[in-house]
Order: C-alpha cells, then structure tokens, then sequence
C-alpha cells in the first residue's frame, strides 16, 4: 500500500506531491498516449472483470432448464444487450492489444538498445511508438470489423 | 520474489486466455464465420447442452475460467493495493479477492460440470 504524504504548502523550491489518487489516473500532467493507453487500459480491465463474474453467474441459469435459459438469450438479442456485447468486444481487443505492447516492453521487446545521452536526446519510449501505433491500428481495425459482426447480423 | 512468481504466472495466464477465448469466441460468437451457423442456434439450449457434453470443451472452459478469473483479479488487486490504506486492508484486499477467485472458480467449474454430465 502507497503512504500519502502530509499536505503541505506549496513554494518554487517543494516538489509537487507526487500521490494523486484515483484522479491521478485522469490527470497526472506532461500526458502522452501511452498515460492515455494506460487510463483505458484500466478502465477496460475494471470493466472485464465485472463482465466475467456477471458472465459467469449468467451461465448457471442453463442449470434452471430450457425455458429460462431460451428466455435469457431472447433478452440478449435486444438492441440494447447487443450494444453492451459490441463494447465487451471493444474492451477486450484494446485491453488485449495495449497488454501485448505492455508485456513486450516489460520483458524488453522494442526499446532499443541503450545509447549514450548525446543531445537531441533520443529515449525508448520514442522507439517503442511504432509498435503502440500498429498495435493500436490493429485494434481499430479488428473493432470496426466487429461491429459488423455484432451489431448489424 | 512472490510477487514476481505472482506477475509471471499472470504473464501465463494471459497466453492461454488469448488462446482459450479465441476459442470460445469461434464457438459462441462468430460462429457464422467458423462454422456457418447463426448466432442464436449456436447459444441455443440444446446446442448448448450438445457441446458442453465434450470433454475437450469442458477442460477448455475450466482452465479458460481460472486464468481469466486469476489474471483479472490480480490486476484488480494491484489497483486497490496503490490505494491508501493500512497492511491491514492490503490484508483484507487479499483475502477478500483470493475468496472472491475461488468462489467464482468453483461455482464456474461446477456449471461446467453440471452441463458435461446432462
């Protein structure tokens, strides 16, 4: 568990309370897409897991026979449910693309080796962005196919 | 160290999922792609009952359901655990999220285990 450090007054020479909380998570300051990424990534998990317990709940209801089962299928082909399983189907292609750029940085892929700091300073998160960019390309694609897989058949 | 083993077990976990749901996605919802039937047969009761009595499908669906609930549950536990708070609710975190896990896990196996054996 994170400390949270006494609130104290401000002055040039104090460094900025660096706990932010949950809102830290909105706005944190200096943003670049991957704070972006990384906002959507946990909101997309959040969302998941709530999914997988409901789901989970939802697949028992076969053991109360045909009739329930039928009936509980027949309300998920409202426009509405179809709309919430269109943005489950969002939430699991960008939370597992932007986890394979997370899982490849993390063990090391596509950071570049390390260089001397000679100016104009070069750093791995600039030589790891073609890949987010591909990944998140590849994410827009296999969404907008989706939809019309999910929503329009 | 344990919480490295913890990171790189959940690291596994995401492997199979990828694996494991894109086989439940072939079965359940792009089904008029993989097998050329309609949505709504394939969820259908009998359909249904007709496939979760393959014993291949059920050892799918179990181990797909302890890596999603282990992976998602881990990652919520690192959100909390950034939260405020004293060792004690880091403590409670745990426990909570550990029983939440395997209440799931065995009510999830045991509709499994249910639908293979009717």
């Amino acid at each position: 568990m994170t400390a949270v450090p006494e609130k104290t007054s401000h002055s040039v020479s104090q460094p900025r309370p660096n706990y932010l909380g949950v809102g830290g998570w909105f706005y944190a300051g200096r943003y670049s897409i991957e704070r972006y990424l990384y906002i959507l990534h946990r909101l997309s998990g959040l969302g998941l897991i709530l999914y997988l317990l409901l789901h989970v709940i939802e697949s028992g209801i076969r053991m109360q026979g045909a009739e329930a089962w039928t009936a509980l299928m027949a309300l998920f082909t409202s426009p509405l449910f179809k709309f919430f399983e269109y943005v489950v189907f969002v939430g699991f292609i960008f939370h597992a693309l932007n986890g394979l750029r997370l899982k490849l940085t993390e063990l090391g892929f596509f950071l570049g080796k390390p260089a001397q700091p000679v100016y104009p300073y070069d750093s791995s998160l600039k030589r790891h962005r073609p890949l987010t960019y591909a990944l998140m390309a590849l994410a827009a694609i296999l969404i907008v196919l989706g939809a019309s897989s999910i929503l329009f058949k | 160290m344990r919480e490295t083993k913890l990171w790189i077990l959940s690291l596994s976990c995401t492997v199979l999922i990828v694996v494991l749901l894109g086989i439940h996605f072939a079965v359940m919802h792009f089904t008029p792609v993989f097998y050329g039937q309609s949505v709504e047969k394939a969820r259908s009761f009998t359909e249904l009952m007709a496939r979760g009595r393959d014993a291949l499908q059920m050892v799918v669906y179990i181990l797909l359901l302890a890596a999603a609930l282990y992976h998602g549950l881990y990652g919520l536990r690192n959100i909390l655990l950034e939260l405020p708070g004293s060792q004690g609710a880091a403590r409670a975190i745990n426990g909570g999220l550990l029983l939440i896990g395997i209440v799931f896990f065995v009510y999830g196996s045991y509709v499994t285990l249910w639908t293979f054996t009717h």
